[in-house]
């Protein structure tokens, strides 16, 4: 089996933890004004209920978030549904 | 110097044209994909595609091949990552992706352990990482975790709605002793220090070290319920597990 030497190793070490520091300070930023959970087509990756899920059209697809992300969306989790209404919030 | 045209992998050809503006970046990214093989350009695809399958197939076959480990890292899954990185800072995609992409970056990752291994290269320390019993909230958790595991923490998920047993069991079959819990809602937020009080009663709570963290614990609450380190971001929480590392091993 080949080596590898512990140095070289580290160095690559470094340079993935720097790549995912930078995302998660992004990340932390992002979420002040977006939901983490929803992905870039506005799906919503939570495995808990939420006020601005809607079902989406595909049965089998993720729900949609109808948030305008205007408002603090955590007010908006519900801590045990574990799918949502089908209308959106008022 | 390298042009677009040098790079093998299309899809790779159309992310740079799509999403990389900045023209030092751009000219880097060029560079370094153009000099990269095609299996490792294919690598570095599927890591943006966030296809964990795929890097998972294609890092066999490259390492069965004989490719090195470091040349797979280099130029398959840290180049696929900075460019998700950068599509990242653009606001082109976001957590739920970014995770994906991790998530496929660890596929390949563990065909390299073992070469770690052969090496004398181990984990920095073993970390059980759950969201507590009641709670469902795992994006925070998740990034420690993709945090922890760039940072060479060798990280055992157990998800969300974790009970206390979940976790004293993790310890016995994982080896490990290091624990992280993390809890967004007020309400499921003293779930940590049930847990720990498990520990205690279970007589193993001398076994491990607890660090806790998530958007409503705070360091007071965290002393208060007996945990060993506090977090507030991911970053921090990889200096708090590298700390009670140290400790553990005093």
């Amino acid at each position: 089996m080949q080596r590898i030497d512990p140095a070289e190793f580290q160095e690559r070490l470094e340079r993935i933890s720097a790549i995912f520091a930078n995302m998660v300070n992004h990340a932390d930023q992002q979420s002040l004004i977006r939901c983490p959970y929803k992905n870039r087509f506005n799906q919503c990756t939570a495995k808990f209920g939420c006020r601005y899920k809607r079902r989406a059209n595909d049965p089998m697809g993720l729900p949609i978030c109808t948030s305008d992300d205007q408002l603090d969306y955590r007010s908006a989790w519900e801590s045990d549904e574990p799918l949502s209404h089908d209308s959106p919030p008022t | 110097m390298a042009d677009l045209k040098d790079i093998a992998n299309e899809f790779i050809r159309k992310e740079i044209e799509e999403f990389i503006e900045r023209p030092e970046e751009r000219g880097e990214i060029i560079a370094v994909m153009a000099r990269s093989r095609p299996s490792m350009q294919d690598i570095g695809a599927a890591i943006i595609s966030g296809d964990h399958e795929t890097v998972d197939r294609l890092t066999v076959a490259a390492l069965a091949d004989g490719m090195e480990a470091l040349e797979v890292m280099d130029d398959g899954l840290i180049n696929g990552m900075g460019i998700v990185g950068i599509k990242f800072r653009e606001n082109y995609i976001f957590v739920p992706e970014v995770l994906a992409c991790a998530r496929a970056m660890k596929a390949g990752m563990k065909h390299i352990e073992p070469i770690l291994s052969a090496s004398g290269i181990q984990p920095i320390g073993r970390v059980i990482m759950g969201t507590v019993k009641g709670d469902l909230h795992d994006i925070g958790k998740n990034l420690c975790i993709m945090m922890l595991r760039g940072s060479g923490f060798e990280v055992f998920d157990l998800g969300v709605d974790t009970s206390a047993e979940k976790f004293m069991n993790a310890v016995e079959e994982y080896n490990a002793n290091l624990i992280g819990m993390s809890a967004l809602l007020t309400t499921t937020m003293p779930n940590m220090g049930r847990t720990i009080e498990a520990f205690i009663d279970a007589d193993m709570r001398d076994d491990v070290h607890f660090m806790v963290g998530g958007a409503p614990v705070t360091p007071e609450f965290a002393d208060d319920m007996g945990a060993d380190g506090y977090g507030e971001t991911a970053v921090e929480c990889v200096e708090v597990a590298k700390r009670l590392v140290a400790e553990a091993k005093r």
